[in-house]
């Protein structure tokens, strides 16, 4: 027998006040950690996808931002197209250190010529590329041949397969990238040659033939020279380069950034209000519990026990209640969020990757902690009042 | 043992309206005493018992306990003092429910310095509720004990740290007129074989007779200290 272990007892002796304390405890850190993993998990998305992308600035037809954004984030497929030419004319902006085109493409949906339907497709160029080519010599070792593709990391073969069929076209899927929690994932990366060879088979093979405009491009990577300023660059792209709009990558995403800035300010209102009302709520039951105690604590206070002894006792009933509701609600939130994470993503709208092991352990240690800081301090004014009170006012009823 | 120089206690009930619960009183009680404080309710005599155990702070003179002014004593001090020195026996059932009956007995011992129950103290408990005849019930919980048996707990835990002073306020006024027998009988027994100090307060004067000194009390006054 020690404090700790009367202050267990009291909370298996008053189970539905205890229960009420934990559940609190519980809603307060389940909140705090989802809302926490979903923002974080928003922001490494995004910047994910911009170090997969690799570009200081992703030049797209203009009215075409938005859709590219989507379609990149979010896996919506896209087609967009403009001139060939444009990427001679920005590989001569100076500054401008590497051009590469790319082709974006969609599967069929509800066809059979096609196995990953509405699937978006990314084209490159190996002999320009700096975005894909360089990882693909870091996993695959070597280029893509014709007909091999690449995947996002939700990317496979069908079950019983050994290819993906796209328009009619078996292709073979060599290696899939790591998450990143946006469209990227289930985006498949392949070489123009492989496209024009799928297109020049679709005319028989697929229901509807897969067309790729002659000396079109629909978006173009460019890499800006160490000693140049990419604001600059993109300026002068949009002065020079007709019907067009350049993307600098810190730029990149924004409607996104403000729909999750947007997102950030409601959630955390509503983590304040409810932050404030647990507080509250706790407050009260430890207030209301101190007080139907009064007369146990004025005996304790008789046998000897101190106003530290009281206060501490409280407060560990309190600790113990915080720990117990915060970890309960830490680990249901990340349990939550892992099951839910594909909903949370369609009602949120905003891209998601599960934190890494060390992040979320973070996270989880953070939210216990401002669980246990709050129910603590949501105790300490009862419990300090009851602590400092006379044992025989304590005692009378 | 126990001094009592100029003790009054005033309570505050309102903004201007206080009540006199003991008028300035001097008393002394000597170790090995026994004393009974007999009264009719609202006389002052559980207030007085609450000074002399330090549990209210008197609005004026000074409590002397073993030689020390238990108000010029720190918190610490003085609630080390009481649970080391006093045992306390309650009118209401003071035993903790969520706590089986021997780990009431050994309660005070979280208190002391080390924080933690020895095994010589949960012995000694044991031995204690073999004294009071509650052996067979050690691991029950207080709703499992009827009122006599709980104050016979109680009586075991307020003897645990072999106090010097025993107090006990309305110890027998839940019970029936046979229990009240047995434990006024307990009293006894506990204050021949070990030679305690004990104060205990009732309305039933007829208790008086199981004391060595009776002291009366009406208004807040005490009215025959028995010296």
């Amino acid at each position: 027998m020690n404090l700790n272990l009367l202050a267990w007892n009291n909370i298996r002796g008053s189970a539905f006040r205890s229960l009420v304390v934990a559940l609190s405890a519980l809603l307060v850190a389940s909140f705090a950690v989802s809302t926490t993993m979903i923002m974080r998990g928003a922001e490494n998305s995004l910047r994910l996808a911009l170090e997969r992308l690799g570009a200081d600035i992703l030049v797209v037809p203009q009215g075409a931002e938005a859709s590219a954004e989507t379609a990149l984030l979010m896996g919506v497929p896209a087609e967009m197209w403009m001139p060939q030419s444009n990427l001679e004319a920005i590989a001569a902006i100076p500054g401008v250190e590497k051009v590469s085109p790319q082709i974006y493409l969609t599967t069929l949906e509800d066809a059979a010529c096609c196995s990953a339907p509405n699937m978006f497709l990314v084209v490159f160029d190996p002999a320009t590329d700096f975005t894909i080519t360089p990882w693909l010599k870091q996993n695959v070792g070597g280029e893509l041949k014709l007909g091999e593709v690449v995947g996002g990391h939700y990317v496979f073969t069908p079950e019983g397969a050994e290819n993906i069929l796209i328009y009619g076209y078996f292709v073979t899927l060599v290696a899939n990238m790591e998450p990143t929690g946006t469209g990227l994932d289930q985006t498949m990366f392949f070489t123009l040659e492989t496209a024009r060879d799928i297109s020049r088979i679709s005319f028989s093979r697929a229901v509807t033939p897969l067309v790729i405009p002659e000396n079109q491009v629909s978006a173009i990577m460019v890499k800006v020279a160490e000693d140049a300023v990419p604001s600059e660059v993109a300026i002068d792209i949009l002065q020079n380069v007709p019907n067009v709009t350049p993307i600098e990558s810190p730029n990149m995403f924004q409607a996104y950034r403000k729909q999750m800035s947007g997102l950030l300010s409601t959630v955390l209102v509503v983590m304040g209000i409810t932050w404030l009302l647990s507080f509250v709520l706790i407050g009260l039951v430890f207030s209301m519990a101190a007080n139907e105690r009064r007369r146990e604590i004025g005996v304790l206070r008789a046998l000897g026990a101190t106003r530290g002894h009281v206060l501490r006792s409280l407060l560990a009933e309190a600790g113990i209640l915080a720990l117990v509701g915060g970890s309960s609600g830490v680990l249901l939130a990340a349990l939550g969020i892992f099951i839910f994470r594909k909903t949370i993503v369609e009602s949120v709208g905003v891209p998601f990757i599960f934190p890494s092991l060390p992040s979320l352990l973070l996270q989880i240690g953070a939210g216990v902690a401002l669980t246990l800081v709050s129910v603590t301090l949501a105790a300490l004014l009862p419990a300090y009042r009851i602590s400092r009170m006379e044992p025989s006012s304590a005692m009378r009823e | 043992m126990i001094e009592l120089i100029e003790v009054s206690k005033t309570y505050l009930l309102g903004k201007d309206q206080q009540v006199q619960a003991v008028k300035p009183t001097n008393l002394q009680i000597q170790s090995g005493e026994f004393v009974v404080i007999t009264g009719r309710s609202g006389s002052g005599k559980t207030t007085l018992l609450n000074l002399i155990a330090g549990l209210t702070r008197p609005t004026s003179g000074s409590v002397l306990l073993d030689g020390h002014d238990l108000w010029s004593l720190s918190d610490k001090e003085q609630s080390l003092l009481r649970n080391q020195t006093v045992g306390f026996i309650f009118q209401f059932p003071s035993l903790l429910p969520s706590l089986r009956v021997l780990d009431n007995v050994v309660l005070p011992t979280i208190f002391e310095e080390s924080g933690a129950v020895s095994n010589e103290k949960y012995a000694r408990a044991k031995e204690l509720l073999a004294t009071v005849g509650l052996s067979d019930k050690l691991r029950a919980y207080p709703r499992q004990l009827s009122a006599g048996q709980q104050q016979r707990v109680v009586i075991a835990r307020a003897l645990l740290n072999q106090p010097k002073l025993l107090l006990a306020d309305e110890p027998t006024s839940n019970l029936d007129e046979q229990t009240e027998t047995e434990i006024m009988e307990l009293f006894r027994q506990i204050h021949t074989t070990t030679g305690i100090t004990m104060v205990m307060v009732t309305h039933t004067s007829q208790l008086v007779r199981y004391g060595t000194r009776a002291i009366s009390m009406a208004m807040g006054q005490v009215l025959n200290s028995g010296d």
